[in-house]
């Protein structure tokens, strides 16, 4: 029997799945601290299922392997029954739940139908984090070799290949792109912005989601000019660029060799602090595991570009121009930097500055709605209808309310994936951007960035 | 491994028809992987495109930034749709011989 699910897999060796999955789950169990949370998990058991209001995959498809605590017990159906004292007396009484292929082909299913946002954890009376547990199930999945081939082939590049980054950019291409965006900045904004490239001992590297680089010139233009008006001291790095990290999505151990890549070129270029740009989960990865897998104490700070371009309008040193941006504007939460209250105030500061008519979505900021990509899952294009018709359908309707044209969403996944849920559910006049893509038309740039205007040959 | 065939084209490629081998293209394989797209017929503006983006893979290994794309060939977004309906990097980029776009794209 063969693993099937809906998106694609790379060939997966079935011989003793149910083992190899045991062994591989006790193996993590042994060298992690998820056995406490399992416990106790476990151990609550309740399925009360209060966590059926909160989630936005449940509520659209109304199916109940959708509601978080069902999906959990996928995982808990497991752990008590081969991991617990009671689960393994049961076992010799006979009648008790086996692991076979057909149980495993359901969680490869079932767990990537969550998006991870985490909603759930807000309304759990026992204080469970389903998307803990989701994640951990996937984590035991990857070590079977189930993972979604499109996650897959980009960590493999990013760790093995030549590039090492998930868009298989190679350095000379990094190179060629920022030498064009400036050039397209003098020439569309009459301003010049630098991208420093392999600049020893500046303050910040700079990761954006690598996909930037292919996909959004206004939004790393915005980037840039926020830096280069403020005098900031940054570089991006030429031998590792890329803040994505789909370790996040489905293992621990892909999670920390990520991290540690980010860790390794700041120490190459002799720089203090980490940059990400606008990407949620690039966020979210390097701020909360950075400090668990580089260095504890003396792991390097984590800052994310909004909380920088916040920090500057604040102290005076950045000018916008207020009002610049006079349409309907809303903005979307991306749910890795906002689950936690993280960045929900700063982006939303930096809008009323430069927007006339700034609403917000309800609900907003720790209670909002995920895009319906979380988890990695934007990036299988295979289950597109599912993302946008399923998960990003409690997202569309909360666009369509507020009547806003255009959606700043800052963060790579939730762009490409608010861009295919407009089209696919009649908000095709919305448009989609970056936060910083609206900061480069509102900002007021220092005269010694001002290009003159005319041609500039003659001297 | 898949295959597809076209008239006396058989080229690998992978479950959504990206060629797996780029350095078996050529004109004719673009010729075939366009009906996959819909494209009946290359236009010059589709060679246009399609040798950009071929050129700039062989340069530097990648396709280039989408604005850069419409920048040197003048094609507006749009029209680049116009032409390849599943948009530059999945509907050009396969026809022009790259392989799949990975991560966030």
């Amino acid at each position: 029997m063969a693993i099937s699910c809906s998106y694609y897999l790379e060939p997966v060796d079935t011989r003793d799945l149910p083992g190899r999955f045991l062994e591989a789950f006790a193996a993590i169990l042994a060298h992690s601290s998820y056995a406490p949370v399992l416990d106790a998990a476990a151990r609550a058991g309740a399925r009360c299922g209060r966590c059926t209001v909160a989630c936005p995959v449940h509520q659209a498809s109304g199916e109940a392997r959708d509601i978080p605590c069902n999906r959990t017990e996928l995982v808990l159906a497991v752990y008590r029954r081969y991991f617990t004292l009671g689960g393994m007396v049961r076992a010799r009484l006979g009648n008790a739940f086996t692991l076979d292929e057909g149980h495993i082909s359901r969680m490869a299913e079932d767990l990537y139908r969550c998006t991870a946002c985490r909603r759930c954890k807000l309304e759990c009376p026992f204080g469970i984090d389903h998307g803990l547990i989701t994640h951990f199930g996937r984590w035991v999945l990857a070590e079977v070799g189930i993972i979604p081939k499109a996650l897959r082939v980009a960590v493999r590049e990013q760790l093995e290949g030549k590039t090492h980054n998930t868009s298989a950019i190679p350095a000379a291409a990094l190179r060629d792109t920022c030498a064009f965006l400036e050039e397209d900045c003098r020439d569309t904004h009459a301003i010049d912005v630098r991208f420093p490239i392999d600049e020893q001992g500046a303050e910040f590297v700079f990761f954006p989601a690598v996909s930037d680089y292919l996909l959004e010139p206004d939004t790393l233009t915005g980037n840039a000019a926020v830096l280069t008006a403020t005098g900031a001291s940054w570089t991006i790095g030429s031998q590792y660029f890329d803040g994505i990290n789909y370790g996040l999505f489905y293992s621990d151990r892909m999670l920390d060799r990520i991290v540690s890549l980010e860790a390794a070129e700041l120490k190459r270029l002799g720089a203090r602090r980490i940059l990400i740009g606008e990407c949620g989960h690039a966020s979210r990865a390097a701020k909360a595991f950075v400090k668990t897998f580089c260095g504890g104490r003396d792991a390097p700070e984590v800052v994310n570009i909004m909380e920088y371009t916040a920090d500057v309008l604040r102290r005076g040193l950045l000018h916008l121009r207020p009002g610049t941006i006079e349409e309907r504007v809303t903005y979307h939460d991306p749910c890795n930097i906002a689950r936690s209250g993280w960045i929900v105030e700063q982006p939303r500061e930096i809008l009323r500055t430069i927007c006339s008519d700034f609403v917000d979505m309800t609900p907003k900021g720790r209670e909002n709605y995920c895009c319906g990509g979380g988890g990695g899952s934007v990036s299988i294009d295979e289950i597109r209808p599912f993302r946008t018709k399923v998960g990003g359908a409690a997202k569309a309707e909360q666009i369509r309310r507020t009547g806003a044209t255009t959606v700043v969403a800052p963060c790579a996944n939730c762009k490409k994936q608010l861009r295919e849920v407009c089209d696919d559910n009649g908000l095709g006049h919305v448009k989609v951007v970056g936060l910083h893509d609206l900061v480069l038309l509102a900002i007021d740039a220092p005269a010694s960035m001002r290009v003159a205007a005319g041609p500039k040959e003659g001297a | 491994m898949l295959t597809f065939k076209h008239g006396t084209i058989e080229i690998v490629v992978d479950e959504d028809g990206f060629m797996q081998e780029p350095e078996k293209w050529n004109e004719d394989v673009a010729k075939a992987l366009a009906t996959t797209e819909g494209v009946e017929e290359l236009t010059p503006d589709h060679w246009k495109l399609v040798h950009y983006l071929r050129n700039y893979f062989l340069q530097f290994g990648v396709a280039p930034m989408i604005r850069k794309l419409c920048k040197e060939t003048g094609f507006d977004l749009k029209k680049v749709y116009a032409l390849f309906p599943s948009g530059p990097a999945k509907g050009a980029c396969k026809v022009a011989g790259l392989a799949k776009p990975t991560g966030c794209v």
